[in-house]
């Protein structure tokens, strides 16, 4: 990918994509891909149909590429489809998106768990992932866009759909969860 | 500033949201305060600990390719974007009911003045042949039709199948116009070593570190068909190894460019061989909870010609099968067996990690034939 195309601002990457640029397609995927796959994993709770949404999300940014209006911001753009997709693939329970000529097999995902449990393979750190994995999506969701990706709240306000103080309540209650699972509630903790 | 009040703007002074003056009052308190420092750090402490399992370079390594084959296989596969879980409920039914009433409706015509009945094709060309059949659809709008899309390219290199609402099928079909497109494999005989191309396997990106299948498995048609440069979907630009994954999509441009056309509702007219494989056919059969037709047809198809990745692919999806059945000692020896024979096979153990569950439902369910 050319250096212009890295420094591209999403809005332009968008355009010329929209005009058939594949590497500015590219370029918006390559930068986005992972942000895209937290908050369908946020919605699905899981890789597979996390894999399955975070793919669809980009086919359909491709075929809407032409209604997109540049002069708006991307990203909210973006999280919007992502999140909808999780959520499409949650609602259909293992169905997943149809796909084509009987569908994409779930793309493996690296089941090797992550570096604090690998490290640890503490009983903690399983509590935490049991946590998280148990937490609802729309709390997964907010702190996905907090914790990971650092969104203020009226960006996540904006993606969820929802008003800032839900979007503060919502992080209270997950923070709460995630703690208890910790071990210690807030106010506890060293 | 009190705790309380500290307190109650704790988690908007972590998350950055504060007003200047705001911010400077609770760390002022914060930094006098053990209790409201420690619900502070416990803050900090729950976003640590909250992390996504990222799913590894090797699965980055190859989104884009598999996104880029993606959105060409449902270019030109007409009629599975219907079934798309898009939008709201009432949303879908219309998506079914409108192309299903105008089936029925030219279905109605034909027979009254037409001196046809209902199940015999038309000797009449398809639709499909004349460029677009329906009004344009939600889906369609969105897509737009914008020089350089997949589908404007699909409309200008020959006949385009469209994608989002299927009108009516040239053979006169009317019930499940589009749940048929989906299924449409499941209506076909299921020839074990017929000669057809595993399509939508092979075209299925292989599992992280599984060799893509050689580009002769994915592509039907005659043998030594010429190239297909302009129907081939592609954007320009496009690599040679995107062109490489996305060219699983290639036989059924092929199809059209040879003649053989498919119809508006995605149904390909009668003429037309087959494109779906027996593993096709098990995948849809499953999905449909036909269990020991699905796994009948699988087995026919790990009887014809496969490679390796794809034989690999197969068992595990035969085992699963089992499963559903449950079939569990069956099921375990022939997972002992793609053990032995793949002994590091990635999609067996990630059919493992889930194995309980299918286990667990296929004792709730009964299976149906």
């Amino acid at each position: 990918m050319s250096a212009d195309l890295e420094d591209a601002k999403d809005e332009r990457l968008a355009a010329q994509a929209a005009g058939g640029d594949r590497d500015a397609f590219d370029a918006l995927m390559i930068r986005h891909r992972q942000a895209v796959y937290r908050l369908c994993w946020s919605a699905t709770g899981n890789a597979a149909d996390a894999d399955d949404a975070a793919q669809e999300t980009f086919v359909r940014v491709y075929r809407s590429l032409s209604s997109y209006d540049p002069s708006r911001p991307f990203g909210p753009w973006l999280r919007k489809i992502a999140w909808n997709c999780g959520l499409s693939v949650r609602r259909d329970g293992n169905a997943g998106f149809p796909g084509v000529a009987g569908g994409d097999p779930p793309e493996a995902v690296d089941p090797a768990p992550g570096p604090e449990e690998a490290v640890a393979g503490n009983e903690e750190g399983r509590r935490v992932a049991d946590a998280v994995a148990g937490l609802p999506a729309e709390l997964r969701m907010v702190m996905v866009l907090r914790a990971v990706e650092g969104l203020s709240y009226g960006e996540i306000a904006l993606a969820a759909g929802i008003p800032a103080g839900t979007v503060m309540s919502r992080l209270s209650r997950a923070r709460k969860r995630l703690l208890d699972a910790l071990g210690e509630g807030p106010g506890g903790g060293s | 500033m009190d705790c309380p009040e500290t307190q109650g703007l704790l988690a908007a002074f972590h998350d950055g949201e504060l007003p200047a003056g705001d911010r400077a009052r609770v760390e002022e308190h914060v930094r006098g305060c053990r209790e409201c420092g420690a619900m502070l750090a416990d803050l900090a402490r729950a976003d640590r600990a909250f992390r996504v399992p990222d799913p590894g370079p090797a699965y980055w390594d190859r989104f884009n390719a598999r996104v880029t084959d993606r959105i060409k296989r449902e270019a030109e596969s007409p009629g599975v974007a219907v079934l798309r879980p898009k939008d709201g409920w009432m949303r879908r039914q219309l998506r079914y009911l409108v192309p299903a009433v105008a089936a029925a409706a030219l279905v109605m015509m034909v027979v009254r003045y037409g001196g046809m009945r209902p199940g015999i094709p038309a000797p009449t060309a398809p639709p499909s042949t004349g460029g677009r059949a329906a009004p344009e659809s939600a889906g369609e709008r969105m897509a737009g039709g914008k020089p350089g899309s997949l589908e404007t390219r699909k409309a200008e290199s020959g006949p385009v199948a469209h994608r989002t609402s299927p009108p009516v099928p040239a053979d006169g079909r009317i019930a499940g116009v589009t749940r048929e497109g989906r299924n449409r494999p499941a209506a076909r005989p299921l020839p074990a070593g017929s000669g057809e191309t595993s399509r939508d396997r092979a075209a299925a990106p292989a599992a992280i570190g599984a060799p893509s299948p050689p580009p002769t498995t994915l592509r039907a048609g005659p043998a030594g068909s010429p190239p297909v440069p302009a129907a081939d979907g592609m954007a320009p630009g496009m690599g040679a190894g995107e062109k490489k994954a996305a060219g699983a999509a290639a036989p059924m441009a092929e199809s059209q460019l040879s003649g053989k056309t498919i119809s508006a509702s995605g149904r390909r007219t009668a003429e037309e061989p087959t494109a779906g494989s027996p593993c096709e056919e098990a995948r849809t059969l499953s999905a449909r909870n036909r269990l020991r037709e699905a796994e009948d047809v699988q087995r026919a198809c790990l009887a014809g010609e496969l490679d390796a990745p794809s034989r690999e692919k197969g068992l595990v999806f035969l085992a699963e099968l089992l499963d559903r059945q449950a079939r569990f000692t069956e099921a375990d020896a022939l997972i002992a067996e793609i053990r032995r024979r793949f002994p590091d096979s990635l999609p067996l153990d990630l059919y493992l990690r889930r194995r309980p569950a299918v286990q667990k439902r296929s004792m709730e369910v009964p299976a149906t034939r």
